[in-house]
């Protein structure tokens, strides 16, 4: 076969109006319209006509002759085009049922190449939607890339990240002139009463630019804009989507209705579509209020803006920095001491893309899965070249014989092609099934962990690319054999299946090099795992300082109007907590203004005598909350020295605080603070130190969080007091129960409090680690999977090579070789393979975990347990995968062996 | 040629080569005498419009063409029914038939 000839295209495609079958079309055409004419020219003769005469009758009865034509012309084409196709369609049908015969032939190959490439399609297909879905697609508003989050820093107090006041609000919206618009908001829970028992829902307040920002308009009714928000005016809300399916079943004449929110009468004037999220999925009531400049103190709300085209965030950035620190100068004593100075005071505003903002937490585990999974896709493809070249070598002398039998090298070659297409086609649509499946599966799990899982499907640019994979790797492995078979032909050396050394040696090296790949990306995906593995068991086992299991917690807000008087909140909760104490399946209880992992507190100190020389800066913050006594044996909190709080403090006696070990260390040893005073900046009342808990986590268990420092609730109480509980049964196996019986007490003390926000504390501390355990889990079972088809490659790989040899096995054991001696030879040639890929995985390990580090805890990215520990097992594994095909070597029989020739 | 007219042209033309057809295999010159013969003359003003209809009845499948000999020894294009064209003369004349009788129905009709 000349290399000219060897590129002519395997698969013709029809090609329309050839020109050869137009011309011919147009032949019989004109020979069978000329035959109609001729025959009137002698039917006219016969009757008489002089032929001139004939001749021209027969003509003019004919009619348009260059018309009828180009009309009989047209028509013969499209026939002629439909059944090219037509052809071409039924030739490729017999292709593929020929194909089809074939692979049934061989079911083990079949299932085992389509189940690779299925496990690495669908993989990269899951893994590829997420990161479409939540990474790249843009945010569902409009322009969403000019949308950027405002936050504040003030490093010199503590303050890393921190929230905008009011009038920090009014001062963006008035002094950046990149904005096109600016929103201010922040979320805080309303209790909404009417007909049945009062509810609590999560509110989000924001400015009056809030939905012009954003730029999504209402599904129902309509929505605010910023001239319209005032102190004074009438106040609105405006309906999550979710929410009003669920309490108005979605009817819009919702519109216009009052609803009562903490005792204020609202009127509802619209309803945002669906899927509409902002801070959270399915907010279920927006509350548009006024920033008021004067309001001086409380740092909570967060900043949206909208850039203007063409602005850069950098100056937006700049422009709100100069906005805060001319808030700071006229208001700096609420902050510092001394006068501000700018070249020490790294006060500045921060603006982030909101994208970065909403996906960051996600971001670093989502690109590692797609890390690994494009590693996985590797491993299938090397897996199955391997697969389909010992195949490949398998088939010579049928294909020789095909060939002797008259079909054309072209022929055989796009036979093989077809044969791996449909494997492909085959392994790739279970494969996006797979895919599908996963991704379906994957957001029901973790609906509350991922944000915008909601909003991710599966879409054409994943599907498409998925699909390409498939076809390519079709090709590929098919071309790679059938260009083989066509560089070494020679029939009587595929008949005997005795193949040119040459040919046996380049076909054994190609399989050597993808086993080694194999194993080397198997150990790179297995020590990725191994260390988040590591580091989530530590990160489960770490020592929250306290003890969440069978604590249930909930929010008991009391009302606001009752309650405007704060100091009248403690013996309202008082009494609550007395009576739930009292119910038969509580056995302890404790009232907070926060709880672990629920929101937290927090504000700068002074500890009398250690005022911070003024020009030092480093302040920092403490978790502030109140208490009441035996909140710490609840949670079980140790109490390191002094004692608990007593209902003997109370407003009126000795202001105190309980600290933890955190807020001591700098200052004293242990229980020297006994006795010292503190007080903290929003307020200058001295506190006196009557007791030392343990340090919690409470926050993230990765991390030593800021201390803390307690009150009592007695006198520092809040309006919306959450409640520990831990049940007499234990565990939290009686949670209805208990809750109703909280619900009946709560209810009869007062009314007009909902339960709200009811958890299980285990399951809060839980639920934080949900995004590590998913990365976790998901780059287990691609390290598992990738374990197995490495074995499967070896196996293979080695199976081959003792098949090729098994004539010279049998002389050597008929020359007196022990057959232990054998098996040694054919481990070795495993462990060789094995021992170049675990060299070669360590060292690409070693570059890759690097890429880990910011989601292990407490273990180094070369961890060398791990890394000598999987090294080990991945070597054992592929030595004991090649034991099978050593057996056989052993027992190759000697007779039979030379038989063979 | 009013499209009305070409319309109906088109479709009796298609039913009387079905027709010719149902007899024997011809050759399109053989049709167009036998539709000549059959009509007086009346529909087939110029032979040639018959070809078009030929080629759009054969890429339809209700007949089917194949060279052979004419009786004067001639290469010629014979033309036969298939079966689905057999079935299709069939539904169109039922057609043909009612819409005849309905129409001469109405022209029988005197004004009351």
């Amino acid at each position: 076969m000349s290399s000219g000839k060897r590129w002519r295209p395997l698969f013709r495609l029809p090609r329309f109006g050839r020109r050869a079958i137009a011309r011919d079309l147009e032949h019989q055409l004109d020979d069978e319209l000329s035959f109609h004419i001729r025959m009137r020219e002698e039917r006219l003769t016969q009757l008489g006509l002089s032929p001139d005469d004939a001749r021209a009758d027969a003509v003019a009865r004919f009619g348009d002759h260059e018309r009828i034509r180009a009309e009989c012309l047209a028509i013969d084409q499209q026939y002629a085009r439909e059944v090219t196709i037509m052809d071409w369609l039924e030739s490729i049908g017999a292709d593929v049922r020929f194909a089809l015969r074939t692979l049934r032939r061989a079911p083990a190959f079949t299932v085992i190449a389509a189940l690779t490439l299925a496990l690495g399609v669908g993989a990269t297909t899951a893994i590829f939607t997420l990161v479409n879905g939540i990474l790249l697609r843009p945010l569902p508003y409009a322009h969403s890339e000019q949308l950027v989050r405002l936050i504040q820093s003030f490093p010199e107090k503590g303050l890393e990240w921190w929230p905008l006041s009011q009038p920090n609000a009014v001062g963006y919206q008035r002094d950046v002139t990149d904005f096109t618009h600016f929103a201010a908001y922040y979320p805080q829970g309303v209790t909404l009463t009417g007909d049945g028992a009062p509810e609590r829902l999560m509110a989000l307040h924001v400015t009056g630019d809030f939905f012009t920002t954003l730029g999504v308009p209402p599904a129902v009714g309509r929505v605010v804009v910023d001239s319209e928000v005032t102190k004074a005016s009438a106040p609105v809300a405006i309906l999550g989507y979710g929410f009003w399916q669920s309490h108005f079943a979605g009817n819009t004449s919702v519109v216009g209705k009052m609803v009562d929110l903490d005792g204020t009468p609202t009127r509802v004037i619209g309803v945002m579509p669906r899927g509409f999220s902002f801070w959270r999925p399915d907010v279920p009531v927006f509350l548009p209020f006024r920033a008021d400049p004067t309001k001086r103190f409380g740092w909570y709300l967060g900043g949206v803006g909208r850039l203007k085209p063409g602005v850069s965030l950098a100056h937006a950035e700049r422009q709100a920095t100069v906005s805060m620190w001319n808030w700071a100068r006229a208001n700096s004593t609420l902050l510092w001491p001394k006068p501000l100075n700018p070249e020490t005071t790294h006060m500045r505003a921060i603006l982030t893309p909101l994208q970065g903002v909403v996906t960051g937490s996600v971001k670093r585990p989502l690109l590692v899965l797609q890390g690994a999974v494009v590693l996985l896709l590797l491993i299938a493809i090397a897996n199955i070249a391997t697969l389909v070249s010992s195949r490949a070598a398998a088939r010579t002398s049928e294909i020789a014989v095909r060939t002797a039998l008259g079909a054309s090298a072209r022929r055989v070659a796009r036979q093989l092609i077809t044969e791996s297409l449909v494997v492909a086609a085959i392994g790739g649509v279970v494969g996006i099934t797979f895919g599908v499946l996963a991704v379906r599966a994957f957001g029901a799990w973790s609906e509350n962990d991922l944000p915008r899982i909601r909003e991710v499907g599966v879409d054409w640019r994943v599907l498409a690319f998925a699909l390409v994979l498939s076809v390519a790797s079709g090709v590929l492995f098919g071309l790679a054999p059938a260009l083989r078979m066509a560089r070494n032909r020679r029939l009587a050396d595929d008949l005997a299946g005795t193949q040119k050394a040459s040919a046996r040696r380049a076909t054994r090296r190609l399989n050597n090099a993808m086993i080694v790949t194999q194993i080397a990306l198997s150990l790179v995906l297995l020590v990725s795992a191994g260390l988040l593995i590591k580091s989530f068991r530590r990160l489960v086992q770490t020592d929250l300082g306290f003890e969440p299991r069978g604590v249930l917690t909930m929010s008991v807000p009391l009302p606001m109007k009752k309650y405007m008087d704060r100091q009248a909140a403690a013996p309202a909760m008082e009494a609550i907590v007395e009576r739930v104490r009292h119910l038969p399946s509580v056995r302890s209880v404790a009232a907070a203004t926060n709880l672990p992992y629920n929101g937290i507190n927090s504000d700068g100190f002074i500890v009398e005598g250690r005022e911070p020389p003024p020009s030092a800066g480093a302040e920092t913050q403490v978790i502030q909350l109140a208490a009441t006594p035996g909140y710490f044996n609840v949670l079980r909190i140790p109490m390191r020295y002094g004692r608990d709080f007593a209902s003997t403090d109370r407003d009126g006696t000795l202001p105190v605080v309980i600290v933890d070990e955190a807020f001591v260390r700098p200052f004293w040893k242990g229980h020297e603070a006994l006795g010292k005073r503190m007080h903290f900046s929003g307020d200058t009342t001295w506190l006196t130190i009557v007791g030392v808990v343990g340090t919690v986590r409470d926050q993230d268990a990765a991390q030593e969080g800021l201390p803390h420092a307690y009150t009592p609730y007695a006198q520092e109480p809040g309006t919306q007091p959450r409640l520990a509980i831990t049940t007499s049964a234990g565990g939290g196996g009686n949670v209805a129960a208990v809750l109703a019986e909280v619900r009946r007490a709560v209810a009869e003390l007062e009314p007009g409090a909902p339960i709200a926000d009811v958890r299980v504390l285990s399951d809060a501390v839980g639920q934080a680690l949900a995004n590590r355990r998913m990365t976790e889990v998901l780059l287990a079972s691609f390290a598992l999977i990738a374990l197995l088809l490495a074995v499967v490659g070896i196996y293979g790989v080695t199976n081959l090579y003792v098949t090729s040899r098994t004539r010279e096995f049998g002389i050597r054991i008929a020359v007196g070789a022990e057959p232990s001696r054998v098996i040694r030879l054919v481990l070795r040639e495993g462990l060789v393979l094995a021992i170049a890929g675990v060299t070669i995985g360590a060292v690409g390990a070693l570059f890759a975990t690097r890429w880990l580090e910011s989601l292990l805890y407490e273990v180094s990215p070369t961890d060398p347990a791990i890394f000598t520990g999987l090294s080990l097992a991945l070597l054992l594994a592929a030595v004991l995968s090649c034991y099978r095909p050593a057996r056989r070597a052993a027992s190759a029989d000697p007779l039979s062996a030379l038989r063979a020739d | 040629m009013a499209d009305a007219e070409v319309d109906l042209l088109r479709s009796s033309l298609d039913l009387l080569i079905l027709k010719a057809l149902s007899w024997a295999p011809m050759h399109g010159y053989a049709i167009s005498e036998w539709i000549d013969d059959a009509t007086r003359s009346v529909l087939l003003v110029e032979e040639g419009t018959l070809y078009p209809a030929l080629h759009r009845l054969e890429r339809r499948g209700w007949i089917a063409s194949e060279w052979g000999v004419s009786d004067n020894n001639r290469k010629a294009k014979f033309y036969s029914m298939t079966p689905a064209g057999r079935a299709r003369l069939r539904a169109e004349s039922r057609v043909w038939q009612r819409n005849a009788d309905a129409i001469a129905a109405v022209l029988r009709r005197t004004p009351s």
